[in-house]
């Protein structure tokens, strides 16, 4: 779908942005970082003062040109403090994450791979250590060793341990049963070969991640234990002593709390921040050189205003919907717009059905999207009218326009499975639409729903509607949704892809109810398809689109016996007959050119056989009953005709 | 629903099984002997083996063990080895104080990461939502006691607003109760607040791009109802998972914040209780911590199926 293409180019725009973020992040936590594993190597030569010197006469001061950041409650320096702080939180992250990293990959290693009980004993502790919170855990396990920065981090390091436990065993558990991995076995490698050698290598980029997920949460922890005395302890500076001790002077001096607190949080915002991007890197199998693919070329006719537009539509009096001159642009990488739709006419009687046809990324959604007015974020239509029941969609407000979706259009999706709501029964969707549109009572809601999944050929329909979109087969989803869109009796119905996503015998049931359901309510039908054979089932007419615009307009036989335009030859000859059994199937070379970057002229001309030199300037959409957008589209005629 | 509560509760029983296999194990490996803390360096032979026989030490750990489930499942914890407190008793004295302060912080954690998370999806990339990203960044990296330091500095030693230390019971004054509840409880609640956001946004952020959330508007359904019921109900799935372990977090935390307020609450006791070898009380404090956090789970997981019909046991 256009969609899809427009919303890839709009996410390399993202991703670029999004690198450059990542870059300054990376550059901010690195050295925040280095700044303090240098300050925690060289404490002892850059600290202005002993950490532990008191000096009681100058208790409490605030920062001065002596003391830059003044002295604490015992007249210490608090720089000094604060730098030989640094030496303990390097300390500790290390100490703990590599305590739960030397205790948890090797033990999860070992029981993914041998499974069976040892496994089972073993998860089964895990979950009962990770069912206690973790700080209380920490607490026990300081009980038994006692307190102090070493045996604290002891503790942290066997609590951490479980989540690379878990980590490492998943990733065994996944890998175990990998042919490589098997067949390494049958070559009769040992299992200690085979952990090191071929499954450990996976373990690395989810490892990296845990550990600096580990960092931080231990830097915290540890601070957390420090400042209730089970961690480091006094008279030792650690950030979280040194806020223990700041706690108890916070009406007398609260700034003895900014120092350590500030460190804290730059340390793990950085060791968090890395993390993020390492994931991030890692997500996108860590191509973080992204080359910047060369620009295509651009058309310059930005804007092919709807002058260019030769012959227009013919009037009709029972037209529902007549769309003229319709261009949309969304707005792709750096922020730039692109016409995805111009210069869109088709009208719609009542009664009638509409084929709209063409390959993937020709704009078909779109055109049904933007008459609803749902383009969406990023897009919008920039020139045209869009008359539904002789208004103007275009200028209505978005009030308005909610009022016009659902009673005077609707729209049937592809996926009957994911355009249903998981979350509530079918029935409470359409009732939900017949409330707010119409006003029903609950009562009266519900009897009607009943009536329509009934109308709608579903047997049993009282229990249906009780159901779970989940609980559907495909075809009845697909029900359910048509019923909803029919509640309100619009006047326009919009069908994008209604059978693709169904069994080929639930597809003519659905095409049926759809002709059923139209001589019984007459509306008229927008029917979105790439589906030839579909589309000479249900349709009167047919617009076939390319690139954005309409290319041929025609009565459903008439464009089957004789296509004017290249393009629509191309896809008939492309299509499959029950009949026809000799390969192999003609193709149209080449793909859909897309928004940005079609040709300036028809923009059909690249992938033509019968292309000239008059085909690289605007070609208008030409005739009166049947529309046709090629110069040559008289000689196609006789050509066909002969 | 009834069966998938039953279900969990019979999981529970296995669980705290272990848990406190593993607690009576790891606490009997004391490296110091509790009867040397308790009679001092001054106590004699005679009152050493009094105290050891008086606290059934004497008997093997096996039969202690299962002395002590037997009374734990009727609801008796044992004693302190200190003050001759019951240990159900006193844990259960400060139960509500840390329940509150857990219960109100998770209130607003959700309050604060629905808001945040919500208008940050509805507008992604926008000032909002680059504002809300890096704030709950920032939020997760602030640790729960300095945020409380700092909110007494400024809220009640300055503005006097809230007291600055203390906790008065929801049944003596709920006026009290809630002054004294709030900065620990805010404090406490932060960095759940700015996971919950995070959840929350890119959960709205994935469901609003969902066919369901288009055929809505397409059936001309408020956009307002759109995303407060269609899109919410789908976006708070994942979010229940992430609040449930939230809940946990809080609990652990609930311990240290208690002490930057003095509240006396299971923190106090735990660490009163570690300090001094309190072995029958650390049991109790770990077994109590476990039954609550299961019942949160029960809960969540109650919630979730509620959210979502394919979860439910059909």
């Amino acid at each position: 779908m256009t969609l899809h293409s427009i919303d890839k180019s709009v996410s390399r725009a993202g991703r670029s942005r999004r690198l450059n973020a990542s870059f300054v992040i990376t550059v901010f936590a690195g050295s925040v970082l280095a700044l303090l594993v240098f300050l925690a190597l060289f404490a002892d030569w850059i600290s202005p003062y002993d950490p532990l010197q008191q000096n009681l006469i100058d208790a409490m001061q605030g920062p001065s040109a002596v003391h830059w950041l003044g002295t604490d409650d015992l007249g210490r320096d608090v720089l000094s403090r604060l730098i030989h702080g640094c030496r303990i939180a390097v300390i500790a992250a290390a100490e703990a994450t590599s305590i739960a990293l030397i205790l948890g990959v090797p033990l999860g290693l070992f029981i993914g791979y041998r499974g069976g009980w040892w496994d089972w004993i073993v998860m089964r502790l895990v979950e009962a250590v990770v069912s206690i919170p973790g700080i209380m855990v920490a607490i026990v396990i300081i009980a038994i060793l006692g307190t102090g920065l070493h045996r604290a981090m002891i503790a942290l390091g066997i609590l951490f341990s479980t989540s690379f436990l878990r980590l490492a065993r998943g990733v065994v558990l996944a890998e175990r049963e990998e042919v490589y991995v098997r067949s390494a076995r049958v070559v009769g490698a040992s299992d200690s070969r085979i952990l090191l050698r071929h499954i450990f290598p996976n373990i690395a980029p989810p490892l990296i991640v845990q550990i600096t997920l580990t960092v931080g949460a231990v830097l915290l922890a540890e601070a957390g234990l420090s400042f209730i005395g089970l961690g480091v302890q006094p008279p030792n500076a650690s950030w979280g002593t040194m806020l223990n001790s700041a706690a108890s002077y916070m009406d007398l001096d609260w700034f003895l709390a900014v120092p350590p607190g500030i460190a804290i949080i730059a340390t793990v915002l950085s060791v968090n921040l890395l993390g993020d991007v390492i994931r991030d890197a890692i997500g996108r199998g860590i191509a973080v050189k992204v080359k910047p693919e060369t620009p295509a070329a651009r058309f310059d006719a930005v804007v092919p205003a709807a002058s260019t537009a030769g012959a227009t539509l013919p009037e009709r009096e029972d037209d529902v919907l007549r769309v003229e001159g319709l261009q949309v642009m969304i707005s792709s990488r750096d922020g730039e717009e692109v016409p995805v739709i111009t210069d869109l006419s088709l009208g719609i009687a009542k009664g009638e059905t509409l084929g709209l046809v063409g390959e993937s990324g020709s704009g078909k959604t779109l055109t049904g999207l933007s008459i609803l007015g749902l383009i969406g974020a990023g897009g919008r239509t920039t020139h045209g009218s869009i008359m539904l029941n002789g208004k103007e969609l275009r200028s209505l407000t978005e009030r308005q326009m909610e009022q016009v979706r659902g009673n005077e259009v609707a729209m049937v999706f592809q996926d009957p499975t994911t355009s249903l709501n998981p979350a509530f029964t079918v029935g409470n969707q359409i009732a939900e639409v017949l409330r707010t549109k119409k006003g029903f009572s609950q009562k009266d809601a519900w009897d009607r729903v009943i009536e329509l999944i009934d109308r709608v050929g579903i047997p049993r329909p009282e229990e249906r509607a009780k159901a779970y979109p989940h609980e559907l087969s495909g075809g009845m989803a697909q029900r359910i949704a048509i019923a909803r869109a029919l509640s309100c009796n619009p006047s326009l119905l919009i069908a994008d892809e209604p059978t693709t996503a169904l069994d080929v015998t639930v597809q003519q049931e659905i095409l049926d109810l759809f002709r059923d359901l139209q001589d019984e309510f007459g509306m008229a039908i927008l029917f979105v398809t790439h589906d030839l054979a579909v589309a000479a089932d249900i349709c009167d007419r047919i617009s076939v689109m390319y690139a954005g615009e309409v290319v041929e307009m025609a009565e459903v036989d008439g464009l089957f016996s004789a296509p004017r335009h290249p393009y629509t030859r191309g896809l008939l000859s492309a299509m499959p007959h029950a009949s026809d059994r000799n390969p192999p199937l003609p193709t149209i070379r080449g793909s859909v050119p897309r928004p940005g970057s079609w040709p300036a002229g028809c923009r059909f001309s690249n992938r033509c056989d019968f292309r000239t030199g008059s085909c690289d300037q605007r070609i208008p959409l030409a005739g009166t009953e049947r529309l046709v957008r090629c110069v040559r589209a008289g000689e196609l005629e006789r050509e066909g005709a002969r | 629903m009834l069966r998938l509560v039953i279900q969990r509760l019979l999981a529970l029983i296995p669980l705290l099984f272990i848990v406190s296999v593993l607690t009576f194990s790891f606490t009997s490996l004391l490296p110091s002997d509790p009867v040397d803390l308790i009679i001092g360096d001054t106590g004699t032979h005679e009152q050493y083996e009094m105290v050891r026989e008086r606290l059934g030490l004497n008997e093997p750990v096996v039969g202690r063990y299962f002395k002590w489930l037997g009374k734990a499942a009727q609801g008796d914890l044992g004693t302190s080895f200190f003050n001759s407190v019951s240990v159900t008793g006193a844990v259960m004295q400060r139960l509500p104080v840390t329940l509150s302060l857990t219960a109100v912080s998770a209130c607003i954690a959700v309050v604060v990461g629905l808001a945040a998370g919500i208008v940050a999806a509805l507008r992604p990339r926008s000032w909002v939502d680059r504002f809300a990203t890096i704030g709950a960044t920032i939020g997760q990296a602030i640790p729960n006691f300095w945020f409380g330091l700092i909110l007494v500095a400024i809220f009640a030693v300055n503005l006097r607003w809230f007291p600055a230390t203390g906790f008065t019971p929801l049944s003596a004054s709920p006026w009290d109760w809630l002054r004294s509840v709030t900065l620990p409880a805010v404090a406490l609640g932060l960095a759940s607040s700015a996971a919950i956001a995070r959840q929350v946004r890119s959960a709205m952020v994935g469901v609003l791009q969902q066919d369901y959330i288009r055929a809505a508007r397409a059936q001309g359904l408020p956009a307002r109802r759109v995303i407060y019921k269609h899109a919410l109900t789908n976006a708070l799935v994942p979010v229940v998972a992430v609040l449930s372990f939230q809940i946990t977090v809080l609990l652990g935390g609930a311990l240290i914040v208690e002490q930057v307020f003095a509240i006396n609450g299971l923190g106090t006791l735990a660490i009163t209780a570690v300090r001094q070898q309190d072995i029958p009380m650390i049991q109790g404090l770990v077994l109590v911590m476990v039954a609550l956090v299961v019942i949160v789970q029960l809960a969540t997981d109650v919630i979730y199926g509620l959210l979502n019909p394919k979860a439910r046991p059909s």
